[in-house]
């Protein structure tokens, strides 16, 4: 299969590839497919849609943040990053949690219900 | 929009799988006790708003001109415990 992404131009991919997502992201339930494209060999990651190949959400580990973040079994947890020129405005998102299981290649979204998790939590300090 | 009245203590059945109950009410608050099967997904309306927001946001920040993601040094990142100091 191939795509034509914003981030990362043409990309050609085998179908067996494809991150599943049944309920969808929150706000965008309607795709369900998506290709986990990961950046370097740092701990950023693009969670690019299939069906809609220009959307794009960049995410970065979250065990990079918290050594206790609430783990799912067999499950990777993301969290999606609203990107800034400058890194100080940079956040990333802890209330809801992108669980990603790379082995069975599905994927969902959950809303923590704790007040210790902020929508909006800088990723780096001033 | 269906609009039904309840008493403290009734339920309101949706589907054959889930219910309502109202729990409480007290000066202008009303608190529901939810059953439902694990794969529905409960939240609170302004919290999904919010997250979605935020969402919609992230989107958006792919499109500008922002630091470069892969240069970021993800050894200063602010871990979590950070806040309590």
């Amino acid at each position: 299969m191939k795509i034509r992404t914003n981030q990362f131009g043409v990309i050609e991919f085998d179908s067996n590839i494809i991150i599943k997502f049944e309920s969808g992201i929150l706000g965008f339930e309607k795709l369900k497919d998506y290709l986990l494209i990961k950046v370097n060999n740092n701990d950023i990651f693009w969670l690019n849609s299939i069906e809609e190949p220009e959307i794009g959400f960049p995410m970065i580990s979250l065990r990079l943040i918290d050594d206790y973040y609430p783990r799912e079994k067999d499950h990777d947890a993301f969290g999606i990053v609203v990107m800034n020129h400058d890194i100080l405005k940079i956040t990333v998102n802890l209330k809801a949690p992108v669980y990603i299981n790379q082995t069975t290649k599905s994927g969902y979204q959950k809303i923590l219900d704790s007040d210790k998790y902020p929508v909006k939590y800088n990723l780096f300090n001033g | 929009m269906l609009i039904l009245t309840r008493k403290f203590n009734e339920e309101i059945k949706i589907g054959s799988e889930i219910i309502v109950k109202v729990l409480a009410i007290s000066d202008g608050q009303v608190k529901l006790g939810i059953t439902a099967p694990e794969n529905v997904e409960i939240f609170r309306g302004e919290i999904y708003e919010k997250v979605k927001q935020a969402t919609i946001e992230a989107l958006l920040s792919t499109k500008q001109k922002t630091a470069d993601l892969s240069k970021l040094e993800l050894n200063k990142i602010r871990k979590i415990i950070d806040r309590n100091e």
